[in-house]
């Protein structure tokens, strides 16, 4: 009896603080993908042109890395960690199922270590193209590591691999639980958010400065490298959240409904836009409805029948306003950040320089919190639309949940050291940024 | 030799570069902390240069056995979980402020104040994480972890790691790492021929070394008292190891002694290795005594099949990367 009491206590801190830690860490995993791509393009000018200032960018953006990458270390350890001491059940019970991609995460991130270290501390000490080389692998491993460990959240939500009889795991198959249904749409669409998230995160970062007033050739580079990063894949991301969402409504119809805000079974479902779920009435108010438009996007039919929440017992019902909340706020921005993508496009091809108003500088400022954002209310779609399981209809995150005391201390701790580091990691990039800037040479 | 045994070798070997590296790396932020930060600047600029490229790499020996114990004996890593809760949180808590702050030393502009500060939480999260994770290896080496063989937890959160070898390991650790990181950068300040530097870590070496040797002895005696399991596998199969250890300890002293860094380094790092090999030979094959034990722990046998492929694979490309960082950072002064 006690045990239980406990068990359910435990269970709001443990998720917060899984949360907090996973969001806190997911910003600096994303720069940690896609910074190593912009430094690798930067030098990978100065290697074509011999221009110095494209050197000293990759250089600037290299010591903006090795921070974050130091950081993003040490907070993903605290993950790992995590794993056994809020949820021992979970590790305990399905470890030797779902712990292949850690296994090999660890590989990915063993290798972007040794690489990071030969390219962070190699800029004077090697050849320039072995330099630029070296820095290949940080890109790769980089790029793995957040594969592999998203294949294991995507096995949370659609596990496979296994057997159970009487409660007892057989014929265990790591690979066919590492590749699900799941896998190949959302390991995509984390990677093109990391992207994303970086390439509007630096970007936004230039462009601040540009729209204070900078005309430093260093400051227009850096934006126009960032955007040719970030702009591609905006409209690459609807596709791919499209996917996502076809994934979702076969395998997790449930979490569709709670995103959607859809309480009734129906055909010919409708696309919600906005809208408030009311639970006690079983309805979502003030929202824009397009008919037909969920049955289309889900099943590419619009008489598709689509499954609402009513559908299914309470007990299994996700927090709906968090998941619809949190969707139509990354949708909405990923939707923004496309609009941009195509203005920006079509007049950087018709007169190979950015748009000149002052608006495009504020929305990339604008895009840089943003896509931030979008990535975490994506994140809580797929985590909070996942609940009350911890492995989707194996086990129930109250029967994973540590029975130690003290969670609520520990998470108050937490945001108390995060709050330290995080001004820490700011603080040390705001140094970075203020280094002064070689002369310019043509005063352009 | 079931692939659970092979595994284990694996894990024993990454434990054992773990502790050599990472505690090296450990000990040099003691030596911050020990000398209450009077360091001089170059003495400082010396340690930051030997850690700065090679830490992370070291870090992630950590991740690596972890994640080996997640994936392959999984009851284990859930009973440690739940058995030592604070001391992992205060290790990792170690762990964060240690990186964090290297980094920010490291890449940060800031005033000497701010400098001063994250120089000082440095010192201070490297020698509370060794001191931590000794004490939970203590803990486990006691056999005294109250674990049942379904990997529950069923004692108070304190008591387990608390016990007088558990402590005891929390500050010999903090000792070795130290010892470690003397040897060490003595070795890489006769690379570099800096007399004065050479001096310094062969006294400090010597001094750590003679206190580690007389720690050990007082650790014998511990386990003898306290872990009766562990002195049982001692007696029955642990031995030579721990003669090889006392062994590597003496040579280590007397190389230190004689200017031969090379040697000493060599011989210090046997030391280390041997101990934990023998600890490990001792209480096999339990890894968490006594219930939790491989056969209990492990997964089916065809995951550890797959998981030795991806580390076999992993170490080809995985060791000529890391033999050349350290070529590269380590081999010229």
């Amino acid at each position: 009896m006690n045990m239980i009491a406990t068990t359910t206590a435990n269970l709001l801190p443990a998720r917060l603080q899984m949360a907090f830690t996973l969001g806190f860490h997911i910003v600096l995993a994303c720069l940690g993908v896609g910074m190593p791509v912009l430094m690798l393009a930067a030098e990978w000018r100065f290697l074509k042109t011999g221009d110095e200032l494209w050197r000293t960018l990759a250089r600037r953006w290299s010591k903006a890395f090795a921070v974050l990458f130091a950081v993003g270390a040490v907070t993903g350890t605290v993950l790992s960690f995590e794993l056994g001491l809020l949820w021992p059940e979970f590790i305990g019970r399905w470890g030797a199922v779902i712990g292949l991609p850690f296994t090999l995460e660890g590989f990915a991130f063993f290798l972007e270590a040794i690489f990071a270290g030969i390219y962070l501390y190699g800029w004077d000490r090697l050849p320039k193209h072995v330099h630029w080389m070296t820095g290949l692998p940080v890109a790769i491993s980089g790029f793995l590591s957040a594969f592999f460990v998203v294949t294991a959240n995507s096995w949370m939500n659609n596990p496979t691999g296994f057997r159970l009889v009487d409660g007892k795991l057989v014929d265990v198959e790591p690979i066919r639980a590492m590749f699900n249904v799941g896998t190949g749409a959302q390991t995509t669409h984390m990677l093109v958010a990391a992207y994303l998230v970086t390439g509007f995160c630096v970007a936004s970062f230039y462009a601040v400065r540009i729209a204070k007033g900078s005309g430093h050739e260093y400051d227009r580079r850096a934006l126009t490298l960032s955007l040719l990063l970030a702009l591609p894949f905006a409209p690459v991301q609807a596709f791919v959240g499209d996917w996502s969402a076809k994934v979702v409504a076969k395998s997790q119809p449930i979490k569709l409904a709670a995103m959607e805000g859809l309480f009734e079974t129906q055909r010919r479902a409708p696309l919600h836009i906005g809208g408030i779920p009311d639970l006690a009435a079983r309805k979502l108010n003030y929202a824009i409805a397009i008919p037909g438009g969920l049955s289309w996007l889900a099943y590419g039919d619009i008489n598709a029948e689509v499954k609402g929440l009513n559908e299914f017992p309470a007990i299994d019902t996700p927090p709906v306003a968090v998941v619809h909340f949190a969707f139509q706020i990354m949708v909405g921005i990923g939707t923004f950040m496309m609009c941009v993508a195509l203005w920006c496009g079509i007049v950087y091809c018709k007169t190979r320089a950015w748009p000149r108003s002052r608006f495009f500088l504020w929305s990339i400022v604008a895009l840089g919190p943003l896509s931030i954002l979008a990535m975490e209310t994506g994140w809580v779609v797929t985590e909070v639309g996942r609940q009350p399981w911890i492995v989707h209809g194996y086990m129930r995150t109250t029967e994973a949940v540590t029975q130690a005391p003290g969670v609520w201390n520990l998470f108050c701790a937490t945001l108390a050291i995060y709050l330290v580091i995080g001004v820490g990691t700011v603080a040390v990039l705001r140094q970075l940024a203020r280094l002064p800037l070689p002369e310019q040479k043509h005063g352009a | 030799m079931g692939p659970d045994d092979l595994l284990l070798i694996v894990m024993l070997s990454a434990l054992t570069v773990y502790a050599l590296l990472g505690g090296a790396d450990f000990g040099a932020g003691v030596w911050e902390f020990i000398t209450v930060l009077r360091a001089s600047d170059k003495e400082r600029q010396h340690i930051y240069k030997a850690i700065g490229p090679v830490w992370e790499a070291n870090h992630v020996w950590l991740i690596f056995v972890l994640v080996i114990l997640m994936n392959g004996f999984p009851l284990a890593f859930a009973a440690l979980s739940r058995a030592l809760w604070l001391p992992l949180l205060m290790a990792l808590c170690g762990i964060v402020f240690r990186g964090a702050s290297f980094a920010f030393r490291s890449y940060g502009q800031e005033s000497y104040r701010e400098r001063k500060l994250w120089e000082a939480v440095f010192a201070i999260a490297s020698t509370a994480t060794p001191l931590f994770l000794g004490a939970s290896a203590g803990a486990v080496a006691s056999g005294k972890l109250a674990i049942t063989v379904t990997g529950f937890y069923e004692a108070d959160y304190l008591s387990g790691w608390l016990s007088p070898l558990a402590v005891f390991s929390g500050f010999y650790m903090i000792g070795l790492c130290a010892f470690l990181a003397a040897v060490y950068l003595f070795r890489e300040a006769d690379q570099a021929n800096d007399m004065e530097l050479v001096e310094l870590w062969r006294q400090r070496s010597l001094l750590t070394g003679i206190g580690m040797g007389g720690g050990a002895l007082g650790g014998l005696i511990l386990v003898w008292l306290e872990a009766p399991s562990l002195t049982g596998g001692f007696a029955a199969r642990g031995w030579p190891l721990i003669i090889l250890s006392i062994g590597c300890g003496i040579g280590s002293l007397i190389e230190v002694w004689r200017f031969r860094s090379k040697r000493a380094v060599g011989a210090a790092t046997g030391a280390v290795a041997a101990v934990i090999w023998g600890w490990g030979i001792s209480q096999y094959p339990a890894i968490i005594p006594p219930v939790i034990t491989s056969d209990v722990a492990k997964a089916p046998d065809n995951v550890l099949w797959i998981m030795l492929a991806v580390i076999l694979t992993g170490a080809a490309l995985l060791l000529p990367a890391l033999g050349y960082l350290f070529v590269l950072f380590k081999s010229r002064p």
